[in-house]
């Protein structure tokens, strides 16, 4: 009975050991995983007013060789406060975050994101220019 | 070692197969005896001055015992003109439509209490108890006590309560017209024209206008008298209208005590606390249906929500319903 005990246990402890030794997945300092992706692109931007409405009045232009995004706003819209989203490629992270509301006011500065590939080696800035529709 | 585990696991098991197999025995249950009583709060949200607080308060006792005399609910506060207590006891029909059959004679209210007398040989009802907010209640709590006395001498009561009642105010379905009654007050939450807005220049917050430019979305504004004159097109503002009011737009945030559609949502007086008007711009344009916005007025002394209840482009107007909160 004893013997089987102890077997068992060494048997145990083995099997932990050596889940607790395999390797780990590297992951980068927001706690992302690192991926072997090096794509970096920004597939589609949506810009959303306070009400969390698209403010665009067409579908934004993405240039992924300029790396530009353009995009045609409502008359009248609130420049001081708009929520970005970015659709990136698969593990591809942006920088900086967005964490609330962003100031898109200064036209004259457009805004600039870095895209950065899923195995942190490619690093793409786009810039968003944003026009707002002119009145007649 | 191996026969003691052996008769360990022999005794617990003998223990669950006994307390497992234990046979239960049933018996009907008893109704309860006397005269006795329940209550339930049947309106939901904040409770704001004016506005009803619903309950349903239900007695009853065994038929032999007797037959219920009188009900009354007695209110830590005063109710205001309309605090009334039913006098028919409601079921819902087979249609889902309440059906009452009358049991008393209308509730007398005296100061705090509502009385209502029975008329009828009745041993069960449940009676609707309507309070309105006084304005006495305004920031404060309020408490009720439901009782019930019964012909054989019985009472119950029953406590229900406090309930804070919200410093806001609200207004419904106001009608702005398009260059007409377009000059919006917050502090007196009504709309003024060009005539009457003069007299009232100091209290005017917001503009209303409906524009149909091609080539843009402008339709139906609020705008601040400060605003760009950019987004007020064609108006000539009365003298001494000039504030700039802080707005954030806001979709689908149906209020129910604003909107009355289906949607449980409720704006208390904490949510005005909380809204930033940081870098908030002094204009909204485009506002439809189920559309709203937050403001706050120049001097920041009014904080309000502005639910958008129907826009017409036909004859340009808005109706729009108003949550106020005071916050100096």
């Amino acid at each position: 009975m004893k013997r089987y005990l102890i077997t068992f246990l060494i048997f145990f402890l083995v099997t932990f050991t050596w889940i607790r030794c395999a390797k780990n997945f590297p992951v980068d300092e927001d706690g992302l995983l690192i991926t072997t992706r090096g794509q970096c692109y920004v597939g589609n931007f949506e810009l959303l007013g306070a009400d969390f409405q698209t403010v665009r009045t067409t579908s934004a232009v993405i240039d992924t060789t300029a790396q530009t995004i353009n995009t045609i706003v409502f008359y009248g819209t609130d420049l001081k406060n708009l929520y970005p989203q970015f659709s990136l490629v698969t593990d591809a992270k942006l920088d900086p975050k967005i964490t609330g509301k962003v100031d898109f006011s200064d036209l004259t500065n457009p805004k600039k994101y870095t895209v950065i590939s899923g195995n942190r080696q490619v690093k793409k800035t786009y810039t968003v220019y944003i026009t707002v529709q002119p009145k007649p | 070692m191996q026969r003691k585990y052996f008769s360990l696991i022999t005794v617990m098991l003998a223990v669950i197969i006994y307390s497992s197999c234990k046979e239960e025995d049933y018996s009907l249950p008893l109704g309860k005896t006397g005269l006795n009583n329940d209550c339930i709060k049947r309106t939901l949200g904040p409770n704001i001055v004016g506005t009803n607080i619903e309950f349903a308060y239900a007695m009853a006792l065994p038929k032999a015992e007797g037959k219920i005399v009188s009900a009354q609910v007695e209110a830590s506060i005063a109710g205001a003109t309309g605090t009334y207590l039913e006098y028919r006891s409601f079921y819902t029909n087979s249609s889902g439509v309440d059906v009452g059959i009358t049991v008393g004679s209308p509730s007398v209210t005296t100061d705090k209490i509502t009385l209502v007398a029975f008329t009828k040989d009745t041993c069960a009802a449940t009676l609707r108890y309507f309070y309105t907010v006084p304005e006495a209640a305004r920031g404060g709590s309020v408490s009720f006590t439901f009782s019930a006395t019964s012909s054989n001498g019985m009472t119950v009561s029953y406590k229900m309560g406090p309930y804070a009642i919200t410093s806001m105010d609200m207004k419904l379905d106001l009608v702005a017209t398009d260059n007409k009654a377009c000059y919006l007050s917050i502090a007196d939450m009504a709309l003024y024209d060009a005539t009457t807005a003069v007299a009232n220049a100091g209290k005017i917050d917001l503009v209303y206008l409906y524009r149909s430019i091609p080539g843009i979305t402008f339709t139906h504004a609020l705008v601040s008298p400060a605003a760009n004159p950019e987004y007020l097109p064609g108006i000539t503002l009365p003298a001494g209208v000039n504030k700039s009011s802080k707005m954030s737009k806001t979709w689908a945030l149906n209020d129910f005590n604003l909107a009355r559609l289906q949607y449980g949502i409720y704006i208390d007086d904490a949510d005005f606390k909380v809204v930033d008007f940081t870098n908030a711009p002094n204009y909204v344009l485009n506002l439809k249906a189920q559309a709203g916005t937050w403001v706050e007025t120049a001097d920041g002394k009014y904080r309000a929500y502005i639910y958008i209840n129907a826009v017409n482009n036909t004859t340009p107007s808005m109706t729009i319903s108003i949550k106020r909160f005071l916050m100096q």
